[in-house]
């Protein structure tokens, strides 16, 4: 381990502009939104800001290419899906599944970045993963390694980071020695207080309220965690989030020299009030450059 | 760029068949959910004007200059609707709608498998409602 000190690096997920994308927002607006905030670590989704997904025309990576290097952008995070009802009535095979996450390794590598968050389907209401994931890790794993990815599924409420299934996946990055499977931390598991009902607006989806983990769960993980999700829900004018113990997590992800990316991930209320999500993206690293003492 | 509504109002007109009569109409949209679908795991759609409902058979979509039924869909895995290309809905309708306003509801929902099964029913079932001027 390196002895110098080292932080946490601030990034986006696109996720957060959603709303914005394509009504108010290109990609380049977005591209140039983290740069005027300094954030600069970049998460996109593959189905939602790849245009011509899964085949984007060269004219399209030309471009990409182009857009990265103006704004200073790093690709950090490759969000996929394996759709595993991708049929109504079945479960998609291994074979169907791993031909799904090949198409997106090949991708990812050409955009540029090393860390998936791998989001597979899930069985029930405590999102427990489809039953044969591990078979279906397993036969990606050579692939991963052949287009130097890292294929992540991402801890989200309501799941615990003591809990089974993280055992389960910590156990096969030991089990098989792996460089190419770890985790994604969403902040969302931190989550201690709800958000009081009046702040939310007419059209939100609220998460309804579970279980939470402690801060100090993340330490055992943390040599497995490539990035996090940044999940925050609302940040005040006096720059607090109001439902994630934030100055808590950063300083625990400093103590122990983490330095991955922490990518904004705005789940609010009025996402879908334009305007919203990118004023509430800016006071959040205003929070987070201020934790982190930039 | 898009309207922010899923149902855009260019794009609203009826069609004709090879006879010259009119056959149905079309109404343009653009996706409600964040993400690009695959065509499976959309449901099918519903569409309402005026009150008149509309379903299965008596629609398709065009995504990408391709017409795809509905029934079809359901088996196509391979090609993405993604979230910055429009599709177009065609419904059959003998003699199409008369130049004016007119009151359209579309709804459809759509499999999304890191959420509970359950949902797949639910997610993006509430109605898309605008009001429509044919000209």
């Amino acid at each position: 381990m390196s002895t110098v000190a080292t932080k946490p690096k601030r990034g986006v997920s696109l996720y957060s502009y959603s709303s914005e994308f394509g009504v108010s927002m290109s990609l380049e607006d977005m591209f140039a939104e983290m740069q005027d905030i300094g954030g600069y670590g970049l998460e996109i989704l593959a189905n939602s800001h790849i245009e011509g997904y899964p085949n984007p025309s060269s004219e399209w990576l030309d471009n990409w290419d182009r857009l990265i290097k103006k704004y200073n952008i790093v690709p950090v995070e490759y969000g996929h899906w394996v759709d595993s009802r991708l049929y109504e009535g079945r479960e998609l095979s291994v074979e169907e599944s791993l031909e799904m996450l090949i198409r997106d390794f090949k991708l990812a590598n050409r955009l540029g970045f090393r860390i998936l968050r791998t989001k597979l389907g899930v069985i029930d209401e405590i999102l427990s993963p489809v039953k044969n994931w591990k078979e279906i890790i397993e036969a990606a794993l050579p692939y991963a390694e052949q287009y130097d990815v890292i294929m992540c599924p991402e801890i989200h409420a309501p799941t615990l980071l003591d809990s089974e299934i993280v055992k389960e996946y910590v156990e096969l990055i030991k089990r098989t020695g792996t460089k190419h499977f770890g985790l994604n931390v969403d902040f969302g598991v931190f989550e201690t207080q709800a958000l009081p009902a009046d702040h939310w607006g007419p059209n939100d989806f609220v998460m309804p309220p579970s279980e939470h983990s402690r801060v100090e769960d993340i330490i055992p993980v943390l040599p497995y965690v490539y990035c996090c999700h940044a999940k925050f829900v609302k940040v005040t004018d006096k720059l607090e989030e109001m439902t994630i113990p934030y100055e808590k997590i950063v300083n625990t992800l400093v103590e122990h020299n983490w330095n991955g990316y922490m990518l904004s991930e705005y789940e609010g209320p009025n996402k879908d009030v334009l305007g919203t999500a990118p004023y509430q993206v800016r006071l959040h690293h205003a929070m987070m450059k201020k934790i982190l003492g930039e | 760029m898009f309207e922010k509504e899923c149902i855009q109002s260019r794009g609203f007109k009826n069609v004709t068949g090879a006879d010259g009569k009119i056959t149905g109409f079309q109404i343009t949209i653009r996706s409600h959910y964040y993400r690009g679908v695959w065509l499976s795991q959309l449901r099918p759609a519903t569409i309402t004007a005026d009150g008149e409902t509309f379903t299965g058979g008596q629609i398709t979509w065009t995504i990408n200059g391709v017409t795809y039924t509905q029934a079809e869909m359901a088996a196509i895995g391979d090609v993405h609707w993604g979230v910055l290309e429009p599709a177009v809905l065609t419904v059959s309708k003998e003699g199409g709608l008369s130049s004016g306003p007119h009151d359209i509801e579309l709804s459809y929902t759509y499999s999304c498998s890191y959420f509970p099964p359950f949902l797949d029913t639910v997610l993006g079932s509430k109605p898309q409602k605008r009001t429509l001027v044919l000209v």
